[in-house]
């Protein structure tokens, strides 16, 4: 990172116009892909959510004022925080025994993380409706132990299960990037120090490890607010994440300017968490 | 006017290449200019694909020579979405008959007026809001056999029973086929249904909710529910049930009261192969390839004289079958009852609230 910021300014004695022009270049092909493929349809939409069927605001004032499109939205947010908080949970523990771990060990571990990513994502939300079904295994085992359980299946725990484990591999690579970081010296010293492990955890590892967390968490939110097929498959009827609601807007209504409205609303939402994270953290360091 | 530039560029092209080029490349030529003409359909995919392949787009190309090019998956939403682009992806899809009066409101499909379709039907009811009337699936009542030993559920109203039945349900997360089956648990006789008494139909769906574990919005998603004997008793369409059967699983079907969605073939609006399209719905109505089209995407045919060349066995699994008339029962699109959009939005704020 560091030689990379240096060499401008270096080669910026020598030839200045010639030099600042080719990162540029290289990066032409890509920009003009983004531009075609991604910031015209983008603009496409937040113009047909002021012009579709006529022009005016009146979508955004309606979903202001719904209280159905309010709640979806609330939601929708909440879905993602608790799965967010569900991956830095189980993911923790992960990536410190994958940085704890020998190179060839948390290779191995790493694969393993990345693997569910090898698996259609709809193959995996099915997976889990066998796992948890009432005759799955899950269900077959809390019965053997005598743990009363009710309905596994179509709750909030089914679909969050579900959706921390779609979004996981990505709160443990975010974790595995700054703790792998940490100089075992530092620990060791701790320790010498007398303090316990649970002090050092706190006192050491944690505050280290802070990036590595808040780049999970952001992650993890900003990628769990698009879901919608998750929760519909496997979560309770009541559950409906804002997504949902766009693409049957599109599918069912062909409610061009509503859908596109939502989409608008949900694309500032989501730019707003990173805003935030950008001037708190700096968003370049969003993938460690 | 673009054609018309086409063909002038087409024509100088052939002069530059020259008379004896032309003579010694003719008759792969003809083959090439023949295999040229290419219509695009929209198909389900699976089964539905195979069966469209093998029993209406091969007999089309071979009496016509116009090949066809499956697409999939099927959108309505792109169906509205390439009128508006004008870059067709498919000429000809399937439409329900709520999507065909929507279709013709938003003005997305060729009207059929004055093509021979339409000038001399081969059936009554042939043609339907600028549409071919082609095939029906039913959604029927499946269930457990394990689970209801002592007597199957005759229709919807035990449907709602959970005294009679306990256990859980499961219904499409679909308004415009939900609604009715309400109004027939609450004892509306399944002949007087439309104009649909919407608010009755909520409030006898207001009783079931409370036993509706999940809505499925995914035809293999309500199969799995039942293969796996999670739902007790289901809603689905009919197909879904006789392959659970088909591979042995105990699961029961209730042909009785199954309520029958049919499906038209449409043009896309504006699609330069227009002439392609009209001659290859005509072709799929044909009696005996409709038959063969639905034996094979088990599927119910809408042409009668489809029947005279299925036999009984196979007639069975058909919610058109002449058998089951009288006891099964057909939507009203045109006759809803309410604006459908309006009543799907109150449908999925009901679900979540």
């Amino acid at each position: 990172m560091d030689e990379a910021a240096g060499s401008p300014a270096v080669s910026r004695r020598i030839a200045p116009q010639r030099a600042s022009l080719r990162p540029w270049l290289l990066l032409m092909p890509l920009l003009v892909f983004l531009a075609a493929f991604f910031l015209v349809p983008l603009a496409q939409v937040a113009m047909m959510s002021v012009t579709e069927p006529e022009f005016g605001f009146g979508h955004y004032a309606s979903i202001a004022t719904d209280g159905f499109y309010l709640r979806v939205l609330a939601d929708t947010f909440a879905t993602a925080l608790l799965v967010a908080t569900c991956c830095l949970v189980l993911g923790f523990p992960l990536a410190y025994a994958m940085a704890a771990a020998s190179p060839n060990m948390a290779a191995a571990m790493m694969i393993v993380v990345t693997m569910s990513f090898w698996t259609s994502f709809l193959v995996r939300t099915y997976a889990w409706m066998v796992l948890l079904g009432r005759s799955g295994p899950i269900a077959a085992l809390l019965d053997w132990i005598g743990l009363p359980h009710g309905e596994l299946l179509f709750t909030r725990f089914s679909s969050t299960i579900a959706m921390t484990h779609i979004l996981l591999p990505y709160m443990v690579v975010s974790l595995y990037a700054v703790l792998r970081k940490i100089e075992p010296s530092l620990l060791r010293s701790a320790a010498s120090l007398g303090a316990s492990p649970t002090s050092v955890l706190r006192h050491v590892v944690l505050p280290l490890a802070a990036p590595g967390v808040v780049n999970g968490l952001t992650l993890v939110f900003v990628l769990c607010l698009g879901f919608y097929v998750t929760p519909i498959l496997l979560g309770s009827p009541r559950e409906q994440m804002v997504a949902g609601v766009i693409g049957q807007q599109i599918e069912e209504f062909l409610n061009f300017g509503e859908a596109s409205a939502l989409a608008v609303v949900l694309l500032a939402s989501t730019l707003i968490v990173l805003g935030l994270y950008h001037r708190r953290f700096g968003l370049d360091k969003l993938w460690g | 006017m673009q054609n018309h530039k086409q063909g002038h560029l087409g024509r100088r092209a052939a002069l530059a290449l020259g008379g004896g080029v032309v003579t010694a490349l003719a008759a792969p030529n003809v083959r090439r200019l023949r295999a040229a003409e290419v219509l695009f359909v929209n198909t389900w995919g699976g089964i539905w694909e195979r069966a469209a392949i093998k029993n209406l787009f091969e007999p089309f190309t071979k009496d016509t020579g116009i090949e066809i090019r499956p697409v999939s998956p099927v959108s309505f939403a792109k169906l509205a979405q390439q009128v508006r682009s004008g870059a067709y992806e498919f000429d000809v899809t399937t439409l329900g008959g709520g999507e065909i009066i929507r279709a013709n409101q938003a003005k997305i499909i060729e009207p059929l007026e004055g093509t021979d379709l339409a000038k001399s039907p081969p059936f009554p009811g042939a043609v339907f809001q600028n549409g071919a009337t082609s095939h029906a699936f039913a959604t029927v009542i499946a269930y457990q056999k394990a689970r209801y030993p002592n007597g199957a559920p005759a229709g919807w109203a035990d449907f709602w029973d959970q005294g009679k039945f306990p256990g859980s349900r499961c219904m499409q997360r679909y308004a415009s086929r939900v609604l009715p089956l309400g109004l027939v648990a609450d004892g509306v006789p399944t002949d007087t249904l439309y104009p649909m008494d919407i608010d009755r139909a909520f409030r006898s769906l207001d009783k079931i909710k409370p036993a509706t574990r999940v809505w499925w919005t995914q035809g293999q998603q309500s199969q799995q529910l039942l293969r796996d004997g999670e739902i007790d008793m289901i809603a689905l369409w009919h197909a879904r049930v006789l392959e659970l059967q088909d591979e042995g699983k105990p699961v029961e079907i209730v042909w009785n009261q199954a309520q029958i969605d049919r499906a038209y073939w449409v043009v896309a609006k504006g699609t330069p192969r227009r002439d392609a399209a009209l001659r290859y719905i005509e072709a799929a109505l044909k009696p005996e390839r409709l038959a063969g089209f639905c034996r094979d995407a088990m599927l119910g045919p809408l042409n009668p004289a489809a029947f005279n060349h299925l036999s009984e066995a196979e007639a069975a699994r058909m919610p058109t079958a002449p058998a089951y008339k009288g006891k099964v029962f057909e939507q009203d699109v045109l006759n809803f009852g309410g604006d459908v959009n309006a009543v799907t939005q109150r449908f999925e704020r009901w679900i979540g609230a």
